[in-house]
């Protein structure tokens, strides 16, 4: 057999990560901050902060009996909950493709954003009240994204087979 | 032990599988040959996760939940350097930090 040529098996690493693969496993990334996670991020925001107030909402609507089964058929019943999963199943997406571009520590953080959002819709929209310390957490928040933001989004170089 | 107790027992529990749950997903796109197995766990351990939070949710006021679950930021990021030898930084930590208390002040009073 012609050395060099491997056979490359499939994984989703493949779909969701920007990479180069050569023999050995061996796996280089590329460091330039992608636009695509960019996008990702921003969507995966987008899509948290829907969640948050989605799922709010619809778990207002629960009976409150305590009972596991019975919340599980409400669950199942409402068309709210119906559109938390769908949002959770393009969330999951999107998250995959986040991951393969940027550590966990480094993307899980960042989305935390989604905070910041629910809380300006809620004042901005729901007329909710807001008070000196949750803008100080807002800023806390804020400031810490921009810490986050200034690290190496990816400090994985590669992952052996497991 | 009372509802709030168990409210906040389960809310704790949320974080630290939506801490395991994460370190799977993460493993599957790392080019792992079994990365289905990861997957379908990571998955699995994510979806006992959202049930046990949302009959958390019946037990204890939203923002007490909120500003618990945001312990998953140290959790996920304690995981991450643990299991998944990624390079967390001072800074990096430093902004963990800041945003977990930011999060505790901002949902911790709705």
């Amino acid at each position: 057999m012609e050395k060099g040529r491997q056979r490359v098996k499939f994984s989703p690493a493949m779909l969701f990560k920007s990479q180069t693969v050569t023999g050995n496993n061996a796996v280089s990334i590329k460091r330039k901050f992608p636009a695509r996670l960019a996008v990702g991020l921003f969507i995966a925001i987008l899509i948290d902060t829907a969640l948050q107030l989605v799922w709010k909402s619809a778990v207002l609507t629960l009976p409150h009996d305590g009972s596991p089964w019975l919340n599980v058929q409400a669950i199942l019943q409402n068309p709210r909950f119906v559109f938390v999963i769908f949002l959770m199943g393009c969330q999951f997406f999107n998250w995959l493709m986040i991951l393969g571009d940027a550590d966990l520590s480094y993307a899980q953080p960042v989305t935390s954003l989604s905070y910041v959002s629910v809380f300006f819709l809620s004042v901005l929209y729901l007329k909710e009240a807001a008070d000196v310390l949750q803008i100080a957490g807002i800023m806390f928040v804020l400031v810490g994204v921009w810490f986050i933001s200034q690290t190496e989004h990816l400090t994985q170089t590669q992952e052996s087979d497991v | 032990m009372s509802q709030t107790s168990i409210g906040v027992l389960l809310v704790v529990i949320c974080t630290l599988l939506e801490g395991v749950g994460q370190v799977f997903l993460k493993k599957s796109v790392l080019g792992a040959v079994r990365w289905y197995l990861w997957i379908s766990f990571g998955v699995v351990i994510l979806v006992v996760e959202s049930l046990i939070y949302t009959n958390a949710l019946l037990l204890l006021d939203v923002g007490a939940a909120y500003a618990i679950s945001s312990l998953s930021l140290i959790s996920i990021t304690l995981m991450s350097q643990c299991l998944l030898r990624e390079k967390v930084t001072r800074m990096r930590w430093i902004g963990v930090c800041l945003i977990f208390i930011g999060v505790g002040l901002v949902v911790g009073r709705t």
